[in-house]
């Protein structure tokens, strides 16, 4: 059962930060995940400020500049985007695998974020488009790279009166990008791994992500130059495995042992890598 | 622990007929229809969010009623199993269910029909792969699926009559 | 054999009687209940797999605003149980599972409740605990029940081992089994686990109890078996049975987790320590996966033997069950698992052993299938590994063997032509699926290189119910003023489509039309006629039966006014469109409406009277077993069936998918089409979330991991086959209803078994634990290489310490 508290939906984005302020107080978006840790007894705010009547949440630009997804947005108005979807497709394939149609509906992309599950499958796409979590607090705004917005376990780097606005994505037109997740049913279920992949051939940039596999999601530091350096892509694949394989941290847990989610790591990045480069042989930065 | 528990006052459209009431801010949505309003169509299968034996329309949205709290419901319109069929006439829905044989311990059926019916509105010729899809959030551990599905289907393709 | 033109409703796919009730929302559950003052339960429970209760502390809960009643074990002299005695309402010095109720609340609010439980302060000392059965049979293992010997129990029937872990040994031998080994030209051995697992009904238990004065008390429960609760609950606190009423309204599902008594006591205790207001005590689905029973674990391990031609000469079986705290149903499971324990196979020589064995863990009850799923998983993949050491198609080693007429079941029962056909479920089904053998070595590597293996595999079932010999149903045909019928059953209608089954029969019987029978959605003990059980797919065959019986009365009610009427002889009247007439004179006729509530003639004079149709219906012919030998006739109709599957693997992930699931079964006669083809999908469908997904995690210290959907996950619309279909072989049942038989259950009872053994045929690796999740398979083809095929992983081996049964510890002090 979920204990008493006090609520308040302010309409200004100043009433509340200052709300926030207060000790056992939580920001409530989409709910999925807050009530869930309260009717558990994990979590016991006293005050809850609900974030949905904030105008400055609720932004939601595709453009040249690149993509602002305000704190506001649910799962699915993003996965009904059709602009969206053709702008950046990886983003639109991470969304449609989070938990069910009733929660998509309610929860927030910025919540997903939030929780910072190592799991998260929003993560991994969000962390190779390089996006960047944009918080304001009474001090002022500050925009903080996904990175380090993800501080271990179900931490972010959030501090009492901070509250995330929105989500940035630079542009995402040069480039091709995957998102694959493995879980143990084909129903809604947590990622027993998940990883995104993005190449821009024109810039010789390869960014990969794995979640599930570490305290936060892990973006693969070395990949770059691997795929400006390798001559085919089996040789790709090989490098990107060892380096997954050094980087990553997976535990034993009730979805998956450490073990297999290695192994995992390894088949998934291989499907990847064959998707982002179709051509056998190459891995065609020249197209 | 709060010694006085703060009350607040929303006003909820259900099923096309407004309610004004306060509520303390931990009930739920899910909660409120079926404690206050008596309607307890739908169900508490997990109370997490998982089953979605609780699923209602939220502002036309299926949602799990169980991870809505009442006070966000506010100014909200709510559509709930008792409120499909009109004046005795079941929706086509609501028909093709008892028809294909949908139904067997009816405990998932309200969400069932409620997320089918969100997708129908949204998309009224759906194909298999999105009909899947719709009710993947509600588990049903009798039917196997398959027959709720067809009565899904049946809709989606015109093959129940109006009227 | 009789044809379906004959029937206006029997084999018709009728919709549910109830299908208006629940697309509207208006079906009332339990779960949906409330009364005038009615007060909320919630238990604190034991965090420890075994700990001693050193103290309890309640006074701060008891002060708790909204708190009514506060419950310790030690103020309650009460036991319960069904088949064994054996469990306290709330834990009495020990507690021996983690989520077992130790105390419990009753408050204004189910938020007050659960405020007030969290103040309680209990000061635990654990203890060591038996979290494996294998353990649990050694010598010097603690004892979950020491008292065991002072238990009540069933006798003649269950046989616990005092001063051992055991709470039924039940024992089969038929012939001589080990010298048949010995002389058997090949013999092969296996090993096998099933994990426990839940039901999963979408509706948590849940009821509502109100003490009222003069000892009697009130229940309305989601339950299976109306008055199953009020015999145990009668049995518990000595409350006289006319004092109880129980009441089942509508149930969201109930698989067997819900056939016995649970909550109802705990309920009413709270109630009466509250002043008698009513109490709702309803489980969380943490609590259903952690406080109430689940389907028991299973180890199996067989030796067989066989001629080099293919026929099985001998089987020797032994069966662990890890029982959990308490026996429950679960003593029934191993006694009930064993009379089918060899299979739908002709075996002339066989001894099994299945030993019920307490663990420290939430225990076993009933669940669909009845223990088979369980045995039939090792004796389906035993089949698969038995022919290839044969060197045969699994399909013809099984063709070779399968029950036919003429042959002996292991407890000695003679099949007949009548008791329905495996032999044509199997030819069925390896139809259905393009049976074409085992793929062979080179087959396999030729398809390695796509990254997907396909594999095809059969594995057949059969099941009776498992029920007392004196097992019966009941049924009431009220008439009321327009002619039409109120059908009064305790049978529990929780999804089956029994009750429309039962109208139909109605119809059938009183030749009238099915929309004007009306079958009313509650069981009551008070005005519904006594019903055994509503489990083990015996509702509609002996409901049926039943309704049949009533609707002869009723008739002959009805004839016998006619007869005075039309002033013939009621062996000249006959009925037919709610009516009843002279054969050779139609035109003059009576409706039903003019006599069934007696008939006026014009001056006045009455006859006749309010018609009430009563009927029964006992099992026939049943016996007990013999407790040494098992022999005896435990079945009132065999279902035999086959499932044939074809998958395919991904052999990067481990990853099954199911590409075609054929299922047959010889029901004797279609009741309801639509019904019958409902149970076989949602069966077959739960038999998949055993066979690939479910199971219980314990930690190492017995603390179950995953109490809840986010780590226990069932089946979803995204999990199905890729194409399903159903199969009826319609072998008349002489004394089943229309010729029909059982058909709720099997299902789900051989998914496993065949698709471990198309897993086989796909990978050539032999699985032999469940489920066979994508991991499991995974490491499977990691083994592959470094373990010899047929060697057993060492998790699953039995103790040596286990012959049987010869070893003291399980002879001495037996019952």
């Amino acid at each position: 059962m979920i204990r008493p508290f006090k609520y308040s939906k302010p309409r200004f984005l100043r009433e509340a930060l200052e709300a926030l302020e207060k000790e056992n107080t939580r920001a409530l978006a989409g709910g999925s995940d807050l009530l869930v840790e309260m009717r558990e007894g994990k979590s016991q705010p006293e005050h809850i400020v609900d974030v949905k009547a904030i105008p400055e949440l609720s932004c939601f630009s595709i453009g040249k500049d690149g993509i602002t997804i305000g704190g506001q947005l649910s799962l699915n108005e993003l996965a009904d985007s059709k602009e969206l979807g053709q702008t950046c497709p990886i983003l639109g394939d991470a969304v449609r695998t989070v938990a069910t149609p009733q929660v998509r509906n309610r929860a927030t992309l910025v919540g997903n974020l939030c929780t910072a599950s190592p799991a998260a499958d929003m993560a991994p796409p969000l962390f190779v488009l390089n996006a960047a979590v944009v918080v304001a607090s009474k001090a002022g705004e500050q925009r903080i790279p996904i990175q380090r917005f993800f501080q271990g376990p179900k931490k972010n780097c959030l501090t009492p009166g901070q509250l995330v606005l929105r989500v940035e994505i630079p542009p995402c037109s040069s480039g091709r990008g995957v998102f694959m997740k493995k879980s143990r049913v084909q129903g809604h279920d947590l990622a027993t791994i998940n990883v995104a992949g993005w190449a821009n051939p024109q810039d010789g940039s390869l960014r990969i992500c794995i979640g599930a596999c570490g305290p936060t999601p892990v973006l693969l530091t070395g990949s770059d130059e691997l795929y400006q350096r390798a001559v085919s892509r089996d040789e790709l694949l090989d490098g990107l495995a060892m380096l997954a394989q050094d980087q990553i941290a997976p535990i034993d847990d009730l979805r998956a042992s450490a073990a297999y989610r290695r192994h995992l790591v390894t088949v998934f990045l291989g499907r990847m890598v064959r998707i982002l480069f179709p051509e056998e042989g190459g891995t065609s930065r020249a197209s | 622990m709060l010694h006085e528990i703060p009350l607040y006052t929303i006003s909820v459209e259900v099923n096309e007929r407004t309610y004004t009431e306060k509520v303390p801010a931990q009930m739920t949505l899910l909660q409120f229809l079926r404690e206050r309003l008596c309607l307890t169509g739908a169900k508490e299968g997990c109370g997490v969010g998982e089953c979605g034996a609780c699923t209602v329309l939220l502002n036309g949205k299926a949602v799990d009623a169980c991870l809505v709290l009442a006070v966000e419901a506010d100014q909200a319109s709510v559509r709930t199993v008792e409120g499909e069929a009109r004046d005795g006439e079941l929706t086509l829905l609501q028909r093709a269910f008892i028809e294909h044989g949908a139904v067997q311990c009816g405990f998932c059926t309200s969400g069932m029909l409620l997320s089918a019916q969100s997708l129908l509105e949204k998309n009224p010729h759906p194909d298999q792969e999105e009909i899947v899809e719709a009710i993947s959030g509600n588990l049903c551990r009798c039917t196997g699926y398959v027959q709720i599905l067809e009565a899904i289907e049946a809709v989606a393709l015109g093959r129940e009559e109006g009227g | 054999m009789s044809t379906d033109q004959e029937y206006r409703y029997i084999g018709k796919g009728i919709s549910r009687l109830d299908g208006l009730e629940k697309v509207t929302g208006s079906a009332q559950f339990v779960h949906d209940m409330a009364f005038p003052g009615m007060l909320y339960g919630k238990t604190v429970k034991s965090p420890h797999a075994c700990a001693r209760i050193v103290s309890i502390d309640i006074s701060e809960a008891e002060k708790m605003p909204g708190v009514c009643a506060v419950l310790v074990g030690r103020e309650l002299p009460y036991k319960v149980g069904i088949y064994m005695i054996d469990k306290d309402i709330l834990a009495k010095g020990v507690a021996r599972y983690q989520g077992e109720p130790v105390v419990a609340v009753a408050a204004r609010s189910e938020l007050a409740a659960e405020e007030a439980c969290a103040k309680v302060k209990i000061v635990w000392e654990e203890l060591p605990a038996v979290l494996d059965p294998r353990e649990g049979l050694a010598l010097a293992a603690p004892l979950v029940h020491p008292e065991l010997a002072s238990y009540s129990y069933m006798k003649g029937v269950f046989q616990p081992q005092p001063g051992t872990n055991i709470s039924h040994h039940q024992k089969i031998r038929k012939g001589d089994a080990e010298k048949a080994i010995d002389q058997a030209e090949i013999v092969w051995k296996t090993q096998f686990y099933n994990p426990p697992v839940q039901h999963v009904a979408m509706e948590t238990h849940t009821c509502i109890a109100h003490a009222l004065p003069g000892s009697q008390a009130r229940i309305w429960t989601s339950a299976q078996s109306p008055f199953t609760v009020r015999n145990l609950f009668s049995a518990c606190f000595g409350i006289p049975h006319q004092n109880i009423r129980v009441h089942v309204p509508y149930v969201g599902g109930g698989f067997g987790g819900k056939a016995g008594i649970h909550l109802e006591p705990l309920a009413y205790l709270l109630s009466h320590k509250a002043g008698g207001r009513p109490v709702k005590l309803t489980m969380t689905r943490e609590e259903e996966f952690g406080t109430i029973p689940s389907r028991q674990g299973l180890y199996s391990q067989f030796t067989t033997g066989a001629t080099r031609d293919g026929k099985i000469v001998s089987l020797i079986a032994t069966y662990i069950w890890d029982a959990g705290a308490y026996a429950d149903y679960g003593v029934n499971v191993g006694r009930a698992a064993s009379y089918s324990g060899a299979g739908p196979y002709e075996v002339p020589n066989c001894r099994i052993d299945s030993l019920v064995v307490y663990t420290n863990k939430v225990f076993g009850t009933a669940y669909r299938g009845f223990g088979h799923l369980e045995v039939l998983w090792g004796i389906e993949r035993n089949m698969d590994i038995g022919a290839r050491q044969l060197g045969l198609d699994p399909v013809e080693f099984r063709r070779r063997n399968v029950l036919r007429p003429g042959a002996k079941t292991i407890t000695g029962e003679t099949i007949s032509e009548h008791t329905g056909r495996v032999d044509l479920c199997l030819e069925k089904v390896a139809e259905e699926i393009g049976w074409s053998g085992i793929q062979t070595e080179e087959e396999r590597a030729q398809a390695r290189d796509s990254g997907k293996l396909r594999g095809k595999g059969v594995a057949l079932l059969h099941k009776a119910p498992a029920m007392p010999v004196f097992t019966s149903s009941a049924a009431l045909l009220k008439f009321n003023e327009n002619g039409s019928v109120d059908l009064l059953t305790s049978i529990t209608d929780y999804g089956q489509g029994t009750y429309t089954a039962l109208a139909q029969c109605a119809a059938e019987e009183l030749k009238m039309p099915i929309e004007r029978i009306h079958v009313p959605w509650e069981s009551d003990t008070a005005l519904t006629p006594f019903d055994w059980q509503t489990v083990a797919s015996r509702g509609a065959f002996m409901g049926c039966k039943a309704v049949m019986a009533a609707a002869r009365d009723a008739l002959q009610q009805i004839k016998e006014t006619a007869a005075q009427i039309l002033r013939a002889p009621v062996g000249e009247l006959v009925c037919r469109d709610e009516a009843v007439f002279v054969a050779h004179r139609p035109e003059e006729r009576l409706s039903y409406r003019e006599v069934v509530m007696g008939y006026s003639y014009a001056n006045g004079n009455s006859i006749g009277g309010p018609v009430i149709g009563r009927g029964h219906y006992i099992a026939q012919g049943l016996t007990h077993l013999d407790l040494e030998t098992g022999q005896g006739l435990p079945a009132l109709d065999w279902t035999y069936g086959a499932h044939g599957v074809e998958i395919e693997v991904d052999l990067e992930t481990g990853e099954i998918t199911v590409l075609n699931l054929a299922t047959a079964l010889d029901v004797g006669q279609v009741l309801n089409a639509q019904s019958l083809r409902g149970q076989i999908i949602g069966g077959v469908v739960q038999g998949l979330g055993s066979a690939l997904l479910e199971e219980f995690r314990f930690s190492p210290q017995g603390r179950l991991l995953n109490a809840g959907f986010v780590d226990y996950k069932i089946p979803t619309s995204k999990d199905l086959p890729r194409k399903m279909s159903q199969h009826m072989i319609l072998t008349e049942q002489l004394d089943g209803p229309y010729g029909a038989r059982g058909a709720a259950e099997h299902p789900m009872i051989s998914i496993p078994g065949a698709i471990g053994n198309a897993l086989c045929d796909a990978l050539g690796i032999d699985f032999f634990e469940l489920p066979l999740n994508a991991e499991r398979v995974w490491l499977g083809i990691q083994r592959q290489r470094s373990v010899l095929q047929n060697t057993l992983p060492r998790a699953i081996m039995l103790p040596q310490a286990i012959k049987l049964p010869q070893t003291v510890h399980l002879d001495r002090g037996g019952g």
